[in-house]
């Protein structure tokens, strides 16, 4: 292989794979506590891209119970302005981390007072995302909806640079994605490894009935984690649409998939791990050679398969303890 | 009855086979093994008896045999997938509880993108005019055979849970290390139990190529996994008929909840939630409770266990 | 005086059998309208609705009101199968537009057929559709004849092309059997294909995709897709540097792609089964209404889903004249209808149609549109003559 075609593909993979991976950090992080895979995890993630457009653009079209709806009547306010386009980003992402934490009250409290199978929150998850998708297709429609293009102010729409005789180019959005989801991850690991609120979350994750008799309230540190994921998540969704478009109701859970790939293979309930989980999974379809590209997605779940029966931790999990 | 046959005779039919389908993850869990695998051996027994009774290289073999090859497609597609069993069950049952999960639902995707390349399987479009066991002419008759199937399957279940293996599965659910030092091989009866399943679903599959009448790599993903983790888990994991009514409860909702229109789907999803806050033993779990009292005292910890994220 | 009894009673017996058809007149329509399949669905009701206001607003059959009885048919076989059983046996209905997908129109059509129900797919393009029955005719022209025109036209704006990359979403039936004309036609122009990538519909990141093409050195990228792939790919392709003709299939011929690709749709060709420059009055009125109600032109899911009830209504009409609908018996008229959808003439938004004996559909004309963006999100489809 080339240089430059060496170095284009490691671009694509990285560019693509810091998509899986700031999709994964919030479903991650929901299990790193609770022990569930939260299947709603998608529905919050798209969520937060439909919150930051209403704050936006604040326009809705032909279908849905909020049709013609117009909040901006003269144009809005906010077009082409980064900052304020930032602003709303944050908003939006803080409204669906409200909206985790509603799901954890509603969905998963419950289920956990009664000391059901933890199994059943599957279920009980895949039921709210269920509702957040049927609910968005009832009040917008299924249209797609897009960010104006000058959301982050007049950049290039693409980087390039030469590499001995070819050029090698990468878009710029995915350039912002891939940076973002470096400072969300440093944030985050910040917040866990160094704060007295992360110290808490490590200990409920570690052992929740150890943790309440040392006074910390689970059930608080169980929500600031959902409202910190749906955070995450609807941060995620709002990025992911300024460089694909919200695609829709379904534009979320359609990741809800490759993301099991992603924090699986990084190691279930590991943070760092859902970033190394989606870059190498990135990587690997962007090497995956053209004439086989028809078998790229099976790449995810042949990694996945492959990583459980050689360490069924994922690449940064800890092992397991056998309990008997 | 006519009326009502064909209004709601197919749903009635689909009703039944999602209670086959339930009952195909539920082997494995008896040995305590959640599997996800289903939809990729439903996909695989489909594939089967579709390409058996269209594609052109069986066609000596439809004019000799005539009806005589819907059993033979059945029998195709059982061993097909007793075979594939094998192959995925030996290396994935090392793994327990969501691990096994998650790479049973790798397997079931790995499926559905090869289903998509391959010529004999028709891409995208899948394999069309597949024809009518039997010469049904209606699809409610096919409750003639999903119906026989049900009862040998429940059946089988029955004397299997009487049997020597079933006390050696419940062994290897409540316990495998011990289980193992009192000499039962856990990994055997856990590819066993896998095995069963996946025949279960490979029949299942054969028999609802002819009934769709058309079969496609949408027949087996990961939304089809869910959905029959949900019927076992609504519908009951501790009993037979669980899966049974599970299957055929989450089947009906949607399509009884059609008078209202667009709430249909959003009704459906917290009808999921509700059922699994407030109905954590499942539908039958709850019948029995209500049948028997006082109720059975369990600790919580065998709720934990049990589900085996651990 | 025990068998006139019994006569009398049987009698009674068979009335109750044959269902009279209800007024006003009863027509199915079975769409996405959930599922990820409801962005094409729900363009669909939109045309049939509109259709039935139309429809209505002139007066109906001749006098007799029309009713559309919807039933979601998601984007599932199963669920399709359920929403024809319902319209057939419960809703009464004469005929049934839908359903949205190829995939769904093999399950669902045979029940249709089986039950003597006239059946036309707005959006069915397999091949082997109108093949399925008697009763099954679609208003969707195949693939094979919508695709040839726009690598012609590609040729007329550019003649130098030489290389071709094709691009196509693989798990959608209709972009798998678009590409497989896109490319002979491509070969038979004398055009060498240097590169074919396959993407999902669900697919949002084409980098590696684009830069294959980028590298293939081609000079002509023809894809095959939907609205939010398709677009998303155009645009990626853009964005990466990409500056020659793009051809989109069928499957991009909507308004739907303006919001995804923006400013960077500006010049794609689109093979166009429908066009609202088409100028017959009847499409002229329909993209009035359309207009006045939606401020866009009207996309071609909309349009196939009007003609489809348009058809219906037509030939219902003719029926009527010979005699009034209300007095047939459902069985018959259903049978009725069948006959004359295939042996009309009609003039549709879609322009002039009919059909040949299997219903397939005779569609004389076929358009190459290129578009054109006004700004960020609003753009039209510029026909190309």
């Amino acid at each position: 292989m080339e240089a430059s075609q060496l170095i284009q593909n490691l671009l694509n993979g990285l560019a693509i794979g810091s998509v899986y991976a700031i999709f994964a950090l919030g479903y991650t992080l929901v299990f790193s506590i609770l022990g569930i895979i939260n299947f709603a995890h998608g529905a919050v993630f798209t969520l937060g891209a439909y919150f930051t457009y209403t704050l936006v653009v604040g326009q809705f079209e032909n279908n849905g119970l909020l049709k013609g709806i117009n909040l901006f009547p003269n144009g809005s306010p906010l077009s082409g302005n980064p900052w304020v386009f930032a602003l709303a980003t944050l908003v939006g992402a803080v409204i669906a981390g409200l909206i985790a934490v509603l799901i954890e009250r509603l969905a998963f409290r419950p289920m956990r007072a009664r000391g059901a199978d933890p199994l059943l929150a599957l279920v009980s998850s895949l039921g709210v995302a269920l509702v957040i998708v049927n609910l968005i297709q009832l009040l917008v429609g299924a249209e797609i909806y897009n960010f104006p293009s000058d959301a982050y102010g007049q950049v290039q729409p693409a980087l390039s640079f030469q590499v001995g005789e070819k050029v090698v180019i990468i878009r710029t959005v995915q350039v912002i994605i891939f940076a973002v989801s470096l400072v969300m991850l440093a944030v985050l690991g910040y917040v866990i490894g160094r704060t007295k609120v992360g110290k808490a979350l490590r200990a409920v994750a570690e052992n929740p009935g150890t943790a309440s008799l040392l006074g910390i309230s689970v059930d608080r540190f169980i929500l600031i984690t959902f409202f910190l994921s749906g955070f995450l998540g609807g941060l995620a969704g709002t990025l992911v649409g300024t460089a694909f478009g919200v695609a829709g109701p379904y534009f979320g859970v359609t990741y809800g998939l490759k993301g099991l790939a992603v924090i699986v293979l990084g190691g279930l309930g590991s943070i760092p791990g859902a970033v190394v989980g989606g870059l190498v999974i990135g990587l690997a379809e962007a090497f995956v050679p053209s004439q086989y590209s028809a078998y790229k997605d099976a790449v995810a779940f042949a990694l996945l398969f492959v990583i459980l029966l050689v360490r069924p931790q994922g690449l940064l999990g800890r092992a397991q303890i056998q309990k008997v | 009855m006519g009326e009502f046959l064909s209004q709601y005779g197919f749903l009635i039919v689909t009703m039944v086979q999602a209670g086959l389908l339930g009952l195909s993850l539920y082997f494995p869990l008896q040995a305590g093994q959640l599997s996800l695998a289903s939809p990729g051996f439903y996909a695989v027994g489909g594939y089967v008896s579709a390409i058996m009774l269209t594609n052109p290289a069986f066609s000596g073999l439809r004019d000799s045999l005539g009806n005589g090859l819907f059993p033979l497609t059945w029998l195709a597609a059982a061993l097909v997938c007793g075979v594939l069993g094998v192959i995925v069950g030996v290396p994935a049952l090392r793994l327990r509880g969501i691990y096994l999960a998650l790479a049973t639902i790798a397997f079931v995707e790995i499926l559905r993108v090869v289903s998509l390349n391959l010529d004999i399987t028709g891409g995208a479009i899948g394999i069309f005019g597949i024809p009518q066991a039997f010469g049904f002419q209606d699809r409610w008759q096919y409750i003639w055979l999903f119906g026989p199937l049900l009862i040998l399957t429940l059946l089988f279940a029955r004397q299997l849970e009487r049997s020597r293996v079933g006390r050696a599965l419940r062994a290897i659910r409540e316990d495998e290390l011990a289980a193992d030092a009192m000499g039962v091989p856990p990994t055997r009866y856990k590819v066993l139990a896998f095995v069963i399943g996946a025949v279960l679903a490979g029949i299942v599959g054969a028999m609802s190529a002819p009934f769709l009448n058309t079969w496609n790599a949408k027949q087996g993903t990961f939304d089809a996994s869910i959905a029959i983790l949900a019927f076992v888990l609504i519908g009951g994991s501790r009993n037979i008929w669980g899966p049974v009514v599970g299957g055929a409860l989450l089947t009906a909702i949607p399509e009884l909840l059609r008078f209202l229109a667009d709430w249909r789907l959003v009704i459906n999803g917290l009808v999921l939630v509700v059922a699994s806050l407030y109905l954590p033993q499942g539908i039958v779990g709850a019948l029995q409770r209500l049948r028997r009292t006082p109720p059975p005292q369990r600790p919580p910890s065998v709720a934990e266990v049990k589900g085996g994220t651990s | 005086m025990k068998r006139i009894a019994l006569t009398v009673a049987l009698g009674v017996l068979a009335s109750a059998q044959a269902q009279k058809v209800q007024v006003p007149i009863p027509i199915g329509v079975a769409l996405a309208q959930t599922s990820n399949t409801a962005l094409l669905g729900q363009e669909q009701v939109i045309g049939a609705r509109l259709a039935e206001k139309f429809i209505n607003g002139r007066g109906g059959i001749n006098g007799t009101p029309i009713k559309l009885v919807f039933q979601d048919a998601a984007g599932d076989e199963n669920s399709a199968i359920n929403a024809f059983q319902n319209l057939i046996t419960k809703s009464a209905v004469v005929g049934i537009v839908g359903p949205t997908l190829s995939q769904q129109a093999f399950a669902a059509d045979p029940i249709a057929e089986r039950a003597k129900v006239p059946v036309l797919g707005p959006s069915n393009t397999a091949k082997g559709i109108p093949q399925i029955g008697q009763f099954i005719a679609r208003v969707s022209a195949p693939v094979a004849v919508v695709a040839p025109n726009a690598v012609k036209q590609a040729l007329k704006l550019d003649p130098k092309i030489k290389k071709v990359a094709v691009l196509y979403a693989q798990n959608d039936a209709f972009s798998t059997s678009e590409t497989g004309t896109f490319q002979e036609t491509a070969k038979a122009q004398g055009l060498d294909v240097v590169t074919v990538q396959k993407f999902q519909t669900t697919d949002t990141d084409f980098t590696t995709q684009v830069t294959s093409v980028l590298n293939s050195g081609a000079d002509l990228v023809i894809v095959s897709g939907l609205a939010a792939d398709g677009g998303n790919l155009v645009k990626q392709l853009r964005q990466l540097g990409y500056k020659g003709l793009i051809i989109g299939g069928n499957g991009l011929n909507t308004s739907n792609i303006f919001p995804v690709c923006q400013k960077y749709c500006d010049g794609v060709i689109i093979a166009q089964a429908y066009s609202p420059a088409q100028p017959s009055a009847a499409n002229q009125l329909f993209v009035k209404e359309y207009r006045a109600q939606y401020k866009k032109d009207p996309p071609q899911f909309a349009a196939q889903a009007y003609a489809g009830v348009q058809v219906m209504v037509d030939a219902l009409r003719a029926i009527d004249r010979r005699k009034k609908l209300s007095q047939w018996d459902l069985d018959d008229l259903r049978v009725e209808l069948n006959k004359q959808i295939l042996a009309g003439k009609y003039n549709t938004p879609l322009g002039e149609l009919r059909f040949d004996k299997d219903g397939e559909i005779i569609q004389k004309e076929f358009y190459v549109a290129q578009i054109k963006m006004k700004d960020a999100k609003n753009g039209s489809f510029v026909y190309l003559k």
